[in-house]
């Protein structure tokens, strides 16, 4: 969402170096941190800066999602969560790429497009609820209007770059050889485009993650977000700090997943290259 | 070959997304399929007690509650066709025929028990506070889960009843699950709060001053189950079943408030002794349409609406 974000490359060389000269120490250090992190969680509600009613302390939290996570109900909802945000990703991915593909290999295009794409862009997706609700109810087309709307703007920006970024040598030397459009897209605009694009991807992932739960939470729709709002309307507090932890989790694995299909489709690519030989 | 399989992906979610969408589908073996849209809280325990005893089916209506996560869904999702059925508070009922949805009672909703000081709301102040009376709360900031809805109005109303100059309190929203937070930390000099957070409320000190809802009227009809006139045009005999059924869950539900907590313990995630402490509401079978009334008057003193409500027109058979 922040400016640094729209203009991410794929992950930079030096990244890549510092991880590779110690191996392991950044994992250790990672669990130390969400260790510590609960602790904290477990030590505050029994202080009285807050009452343990309205903040549970991390064990019994956990105990409750642990209790949760062996219901068919849970998983329902854990299920209809991830078809939602993947659904919303995919349909917001493969538009991006179809626009962003067709729009910025026209400068002309994209000059014309780039002051109305300006003023969407910074819309917030939550603002849109209320015509959501309006035009699709509460079924799952409007959880898709919010999470395509959201997520579609991180891939296409992302397109858009990657497009431009074309090496004017390469450009220059698919023109004397007399490559085809298609040839040229297949073998010059798309390798240049692909890591731009899953970093879209990658950007695109959890901001949809963030939209799902949240059309859940306030249209009603089915899954994690639905289930935590049903948690406070009954004044379950530790089951509505459960299912956070729960959705945090998902956030996690679906950041491992997307960056997982970056190394392996950019395997080719100097960034993952310089990764990987370790 | 690897962009292949991702432009493959990308192809393969276009055609999913097509793919979605598709129409509701019936009962199989002719029952109707019946969607309504339900916030899930104590008040509904009839709807789900109806589903739990067969008492829909036995009229042949299947149906399919679906929890909304507020009472503002519902007006929208009936008016879009979403739910055939909602349930929902006499106030938003008569500002949504005021700004041009039509929508119809088909069933009665909750009651208050009557009782001061054991009903299922009322306003609680903060343990200690020098507020005493509903006259007090001149001058204080009273928490409220909607603004200009049923909760600002009845508590001008026991401002004014008590003596008090309704106009000197000052409103704040607030959801209902963080008001006894709220109240307890003295973040808000008052609330109006209903179970099952009033019965938190009280056990985290807090004391109750008032019960808005008697004052309005001992017998006041809060909320009730309503649809479009569209649906009451098209489908009157489901409209009819679903009524009657309605009515003899509400007669079930206020003859066995075991049965409700029983009930209370399935779709809701509250903790069972909650469950147990709580104060139920009341469900009489009909609403109370004088006290609609007075609704309405407060609606109208308050500007909530621009014109005069017509309490008999919000009803879907006459009185």
């Amino acid at each position: 969402m922040s400016a640094a974000a729209d203009t991410a490359a794929p992950p930079a060389p030096a990244a890549a170096g510092r991880r590779r000269a110690l191996p392991g120490r950044d994992a250790l250090l990672g669990a130390a941190g969400a260790a510590a992190f609960l602790l904290l969680w477990e030590a505050v509600p029994r202080t009285t800066a807050v009452s343990a009613e309205f903040l549970p302390p991390a064990s019994r939290v956990l105990a409750t999602l642990a209790e949760r996570a062996a219901t068919a109900a849970f998983w329902g909802a854990v299920g209809d969560t991830v078809a939602a945000w993947a659904l919303g990703l995919a349909i917001a991915c493969a538009a991006a790429v179809a626009l962003g593909f067709a729009v910025g290999s026209v400068p002309v295009l994209r000059a014309y497009t780039a002051s109305t794409v300006e003023f969407l862009r910074p819309i917030p997706s939550v603002a849109l609820i209320p015509l959501a609700i309006l035009v699709y109810g509460t079924d799952l087309r409007s959880t898709l209007l919010l999470v395509v709307y959201a997520s579609f703007w991180q891939v296409y920006i992302q397109v858009l770059y990657g497009v431009a970024d074309i090496d004017p040598v390469a450009e220059q030397t698919a023109r004397a050889y007399g490559l085809g459009r298609w040839a040229c897209l297949r073998h010059l605009v798309w390798p240049t485009a692909l890591p731009y694009l899953l970093t879209g991807v990658r950007l695109g992932a959890a901001v949809a993650l963030i939209l799902t739960i949240t059309a859940q939470l306030t249209i009603g729709a089915p899954g994690l977000g639905q289930q935590i709002s049903v948690a406070q309307s009954s004044g379950a507090a530790p089951l509505v700090y459960a299912l956070i932890v729960a959705t945090g989790i998902l956030g996690v694995a679906v950041n491992a997943g997307v960056r997982a299909l970056e190394r392996r489709l950019l395997r080719w690519h100097s960034s993952v290259r310089g990764e990987a030989a370790v | 070959m690897r962009h292949r399989t991702l432009a493959a992906a990308g192809a393969a979610a276009v055609l999913a997304a097509s793919g979605c969408g598709g129409g509701e589908p019936d009962g199989g073996d002719g029952a109707r399929a019946v969607t309504v849209g339900a916030i899930p809280i104590v008040d509904v325990a009839p709807l789900h007690l109806a589903v739990d005893q067969g008492l829909f089916a036995d009229r042949g209506l299947e149906v399919e509650v679906v929890n909304t996560s507020g009472g503002a869904q519902a007006v929208p999702g009936v008016a879009s066709g979403d739910f055939d059925f909602a349930f929902g508070n006499v106030t938003s009922l008569l500002v949504a025929r005021d700004a041009g949805l039509p929508m119809k009672v088909v069933a009665n909703g909750v009651a208050t028990t009557g009782e001061q000081g054991a009903d299922f709301g009322g306003i609680v102040v903060p343990e200690d506070s020098p507020i005493e009376s509903a006259q007090d709360l001149e001058g204080a900031t009273v928490a409220v889960n909607n603004l200009e809805n049923i909760g600002d109005t009845t508590v001008r109303n026991s401002v004014r009843k008590d003596g008090g100059d309704p106009a000197a309190v000052e409103f704040m929203e607030l959801p209902f699950p963080d008001m006894p937070a709220a109240v307890e930390k003295g973040e808000v000099d008052a609330a109006w709060v209903v179970e099952p957070f009033l019965t938190t409320a009280l056990d985290g000190g807090a004391t109750e001053i008032a019960s808005n809802f008697v004052d309005a009227h001992p017998r006041l009809t809060i909320a009730a189950y309503f649809t479009s006139e569209q649906v009451l045009a098209e489908a009157p005999e489901l409209v009819a079943d679903f009524t009657s059924a309605m009515d003899e869950a509400l007669a079930y539900a206020e003859a066995n408030p075991e049965e409700v907590r029983r009930i209370l313990g399935e779709y809701t995630e509250m903790d069972q002794t909650l469950i147990e402490e709580i104060r139920l509401p009341s469900f009489p079978p009909a609403a109370d349409r004088e006290s609609v009334q007075t609704i309405a008057d407060l609606m109208e003193e308050d500007g909530l609406v621009e014109e005069t409500p017509d309490v008999e027109a919000l009803f879907a058979e006459s009185g």
